[in-house]
């Protein structure tokens, strides 16, 4: 493999690869604005300056692959000043709102100026300013903070297919907008949030509700479809905020669609069910159990498991009706129209599949039914569901004198059902999912579950009258 | 909805269309011939101009936007593009300006109220070695002073 | 001085531009149809090799090594694109060119899109150029239908379609990569380069970019010659004659020709330009264009030629000398300089974007009296900043004349800083 020096280090690369990338390799981190491995390279912002031998000029690494034998320098002086004086550039009209900003915390030009920059302004002109467009629902445009990376351009045109965000004018006056107060159509918004560089384009979802130093992460995946997109839960105080897209070069590459993003809101919703109830009246949950034993016990209910479940909860499911229902049929639902993986296919260009499940895949390499091959049921239905099931698959076939609710519901969803058993919702617990490329992937706990809810293993177990240990998963 | 573009725009394009690999090459002639008809390119005619190249409106507005010679504003019916630049600075161009603007009654940037004059500073014309000039619409007026200028505006006057 | 110009003895005379003109005094096609039934391509490359053309858009490469760098094998077609975007403050020469000979161009251009194997050349010209516009598709029409164009062209087998294509006022649709930009349909801003625009330029196709007087050098240098074209050069490395645009505090301005290397700036000036109006004393000479950096009365004795501008301090350029009398203010020159460059700024990268305007404020405070002392210190701090920094060259040009003001005509600033001088 070919080698090159970098601040006397020699690196390995393959060819192709850019400065940028073979730094990283060798421990070495070159500041960059319009650089994104996701988008094509265009040497704008002149942040990621180098030094390499025989060349006169000062490179930019983004634009610039690694050659045999090629010793590149990035902390010698002449970086240390081309970084400097591009810095002063970006800041000459940058307005000093990190009290008020939501990137503050997590903005590459704080973290640029802060290691690059200079602790003085020599600029004393008036400052360039803008008027913003309304862009729509889910992002925030403050222009006069923007830094003109063109990374939300090329996003638009290459990821998302829109060519709704254009730069208009030319020079110093570049306003980056949309056009005539279209707000951004795209289903992929919420990317412009996590690529903008600065906070001129900001998640309106996520406006001035944390900050961002204060957010606890914990990596998992989106339970939005069954792409399986690898996600990010930040929270506080048991309180989640935001969920952002994770890097995973198979799957999601950089990003997540806007439906994902916001998916977790209805977990914290005020209307999902959080205490066990009969018709409508909340009881314990020694009657709930109790309730639940009366109408189960000894009998043949019909089971309908959601595939948004974790093949543990699939598998645990399965193992007791086995064990205490034998010859009760269980079936699993998800998205109308989409009852196998066979019939699971993209919604767009992008990421977004037809399954609104994560788990369509998993449930079905486990061997359980789909819902389409339902034929008759029982007087008593069990649904067991982690949230993003859509009901009404099941509620449409399925007719039943008693109807069970065991996981995440809310209000207005649970009209005709007698008893409800509240479980937790995906982040609020580990687990397995099975994406629609056959790729197994965890879920993890971000958040305690309220302590009154249940997991789905501790309440078949007291359905089973088994002994539980407390908190088991 | 009524075309603002006549059939003379779309034959115009349809001739010039084998000339070139891309539809969207053909954008900076589209303007060109659509301000030529229209005067000047309100949103509406851009609008056509993206469907006829098969774009979404907002890359016509963004590439109508980036050249000086697309008037996104309505202009007079006489165009006075006054160079200031090296050469013509050198040989009187901002005698020249302040008297348009005092004769016009206008200041630069702006369209005289009656619609018939706008006057515009523009940068360097490529008529350097017969400096001052200035541009009325399409046309080079070269070798200028204040006595041809005056002329100049007098005859537009009276034309009206 | 030549006795027998290339072009320049054509000029003025519009009855000079028909094709029937051309076909009678200037031997015109000839070397075309020589080429096109004698000659294969790489000999065409070999000849302009040996000519020592070079660009005569402004940066001075040499013609015959850009075309050698066109792949002779390409999947993809290739293009060879005309830049008649003459934009740089002082230029008006390709003008010239296009108004009285332009069936020289479309000569050029046919010799030239044969020996890189382009079957549709492109003349992207500047919008303002309205009038030359017209008057080269008047031309292009004139050769199609004499059959020096389209197909089969002297029953050689060889194709070739030209199309003018309008820009619409940006100085930088002159960089050959935001040119390119331009002409497919894109806002014209330049590229990264790598790729060039040699391996992927129009359409992503291999592609030759060359000024218009270069391609107009083309008929003469293949009817006389890549040796004797070389030779009409007065010095090395540089063949052939220039074409000058001589404007400013002279008497007689205009466009003329000289064999390239055979004149110093003094010498243009006075023979030329019949020396400085008003009786003046001369102040300063703009050698280049307004991108390069500026020379005093006292600099003027050098050979005005590329390599002997280079070893000065500034550059041949687009070969516009731009004469300066005594009388003339160079604050507010510079200042004017500036604006030009901040309202021309693509804006695609930061120097360029926030440091042209920055620039321009300085300058503008400088020249009200609003600066202060270490202002000027800033302004050729933030110039430094911009050049050498920028993704294409107008950062340079910005820089550049900022620094040789400032260099050469300190006392002028000082002046206006201190407040003994007011601005009017």
């Amino acid at each position: 493999m070919p080698k090159c020096t970098i601040d006397g280090k020699e690196v390995e690369f393959t060819p192709g690869e850019n400065l940028i990338t073979v730094a990283k390799r060798a421990g070495v981190e070159i500041p960059v604005f319009c650089y994104h491995p996701g988008l094509t390279v265009v040497a704008q912002c002149r942040m990621c300056y180098v030094e390499i031998e025989k060349m006169p000029k000062l490179q930019t690494a983004c634009s610039t692959n690694a050659g045999e034998g090629m010793v590149v320098k990035t902390q010698s002086d002449p970086v240390v000043k081309g970084r400097a004086g591009t810095m002063e550039f970006l800041l000459l009209n940058h307005p000093l709102d990190c009290p008020i900003c939501d990137k503050s915390g997590e903005c590459d030009l704080q973290d640029n100026s802060y290691g690059y920059g200079s602790a003085n302004m020599r600029h004393s002109e008036e400052r360039r300013t803008y008027v913003d467009v309304d862009m729509g629902p889910v992002i925030e445009k403050n222009m006069n903070r923007c830094i003109h990376c063109t990374r939300c351009i090329r996003f638009g045109e290459e990821v998302a297919g829109i060519h709704e965000m254009v730069a208009i004018k030319r020079g110093n006056n570049i306003d980056i907008t949309t056009i005539d107060g279209d707000p951004l159509k795209t289903l992929y918004a919420g990317n412009y949030a996590d690529i903008c560089p600065t906070g001129s384009l900001t998640l309106r979802d996520f406006r001035f509700r944390k900050r961002a130093w204060m957010l606890k992460k914990t990596p998992t995946v989106c339970e939005g479809c069954s792409k399986g997109c690898n996600m990010e839960v930040q929270q506080e105080g048991n309180i989640i905020y935001r969920c952002v897209p994770r890097e995973n070069l198979e799957i999601n590459k950089y990003w997540m669609c806007d439906e994902g993003r916001m998916n977790y809101h209805y977990t914290q919703d005020g209307n999902r069910i959080l205490a066990p109830r009969s018709k409508s009246n909340a009881i314990s949950w020694d009657e709930a159990i109790e309730a639940l034993k009366e109408k189960i016990t000894g009998k043949k209910p019909t089971f309908l498991a959601g595939s948004d479940l974790t093949q543990e909860e699939l598998k645990t499911l399965s193992e007791y009706i086995n064990a205490y229902h034998s010859g009760s049929h269980l079936y699993h639902f998800g998205t109308e129209g989409v009852f196998t993986a066979s019939q699971d296919a993209p919604l767009d260009k992008i990421l977004r599949m037809k399954s609104k499940t994560s788990n369509l895949m998993g449930a079905e390499k486990l061997g359980i039914k789909p819902i389409s091959e339902f034929s008759s049921s029982s007087d008593t239905v069990i649904i067991v569901r982690g949230g993003r099931a859509d009901l009404k698959v099941a509620l449409s076939r399925v007719k039943a004198k008693n109807l069970i609710g065991v996981g995440v519901f809310l209000e207005n969803e649970v009209e005709n059902f007698d008893l409800i058993l509240p479980g937790t919702a995906f982040t609020e617990k580990d687990g397995t999912i099975v994406n629609h490329q056959g790729r197994e992937q965890k879920i993890k706990r971000a958040i305690l579950p309220k302590s009154t809810v249940k997991t789905l293993s501790e309440v078949l177990m007291l359905a089973a009258n088994k002994k539980t240990k407390v908190g088991a998963a | 909805m009524t075309k603002l573009l006549s059939e003379k725009f779309y034959t115009a394009m349809k001739k010039l269309e084998p000339r070139y690999p891309t539809k969207k090459a053909l954008i900076l002639p589209a303007l060109h011939q659509a301000q030529e008809e229209y005067g000047w390119l309100p949103k509406e005619v851009l609008g056509e101009v993206a469907e006829y190249i098969g774009v979404h409106s907002a890359q016509i507005r963004e590439v109508a936007s980036f050249y000086t010679m697309y008037n996104l504003n309505p202009v007079g019916k006489n165009h006075l593009k006054i160079c200031t630049n090296v050469a013509c600075c050198l040989r009187g161009a901002d005698e020249l300006m302040n008297f348009a603007e005092k004769k016009l009654g206008i200041k630069c940037g702006e369209t005289t109220a009656d619609g018939m004059f706008s006057l515009t500073e523009e940068e360097c014309l490529g008529a350097c070695t017969t400096a001052p000039a200035m541009m009325a619409n399409d046309d080079y007026i070269e070798e200028l002073d204040v006595n041809k200028l005056n002329q100049y505006i007098e005859k537009m006057k009276a034309s009206k | 001085m030549v006795h027998e110009t290339l072009f320049a003895q054509h000029f003025w005379k519009d009855s000079n531009r028909t094709l029937s003109y051309y076909l009678e005094n200037m031997q015109g096609y000839q070397s075309a149809k020589k080429v096109l039934k004698e000659m294969k391509p790489d000999q065409v490359i070999e000849e302009v090799k040996k000519a020592n053309l070079r660009g005569r858009g402004g940066a001075g490469f040499p013609m015959g090594m850009k075309w050698s760098f066109i792949p002779k094998a390409s999947e993809k077609p290739k293009y060879l694109v005309c830049n008649a975007d003459e934009s740089e403050p002082g230029t008006c020469k390709d003008r010239q060119i296009m108004r009285y000979t332009p069936h020289v161009l479309i000569e050029g251009l046919l010799i030239g899109s044969y020996a890189i194997g382009c079957k549709h050349a492109y003349i992207y010209i500047r919008g303002e150029y309205v009038r030359e516009a017209k008057l080269l598709n008047e031309a292009i029409d004139e050769a199609y239908e004499k059959g020096y164009l389209g197909k089969n062209i002297f029953d050689s087998g060889y194709d070739l379609d030209i199309t003018v294509h309008r820009g619409a006022g940006a100085y930088i649709c002159g960089e050959e990569t935001g040119l390119l930009n331009s002409l497919e349909g894109k806002r014209g801003e330049p590229r990264v380069k790598p790729p060039f625009p040699a391996i992927s330029g129009a359409f992503s196709c291999p592609t030759a970019v060359n000024n218009v007087e270069s391609i107009a050098n083309v008929p003469y240098l293949i009817r006389m010659g890549g040796e004797a074209f070389a030779q009409l050069g007065k010095i090395d490395k540089s063949g052939g004659t220039r074409l000058i645009s001589l404007s400013g505090h002279i008497k007689t301005p205009g466009v003329y020709e000289i064999q390239a290397g055979s004149m110093t700036i003094r010498q243009i000036i006075d023979e030329l330009g019949g020396g400085i109006i008003g009786g003046k004393k001369l102040k300063a000479v703009i050698p280049g264009g307004s991108s390069s950096p500026i020379l005093t009365a006292d600099e003027i004795d050098v050979v005005y030629d590329v390599e002997p501008l280079m070893k000065v301090g500034t550059m041949m350029g687009s070969a516009a000398i731009m004469v300066i009398h005594e009388d003339t203010d160079l604050v507010k020159l510079l200042l004017r300089i500036t604006k030009f460059y901040a309202h021309e700024s693509c804006g695609q990268c930061t120097p360029c974007r926030e440091g042209c305007h920055w620039m321009e404020s300085i300058l503008h405070k400088i020249l009200h009296g609003e600066a202060r002392p270490t202002d000027l210190e800033l302004l050729v701090d933030v110039a430094q900043n911009i050049g050498g920094k920028t993704l294409c060259a107008l950062g340079d040009a910005a820089a550049g004349p900022v620094i040789s003001f400032v260099k050469k005509f300190r006392p002028e600033f000082e002046s206006y800083i201190k407040g003994q001088k007011k601005y009017a």
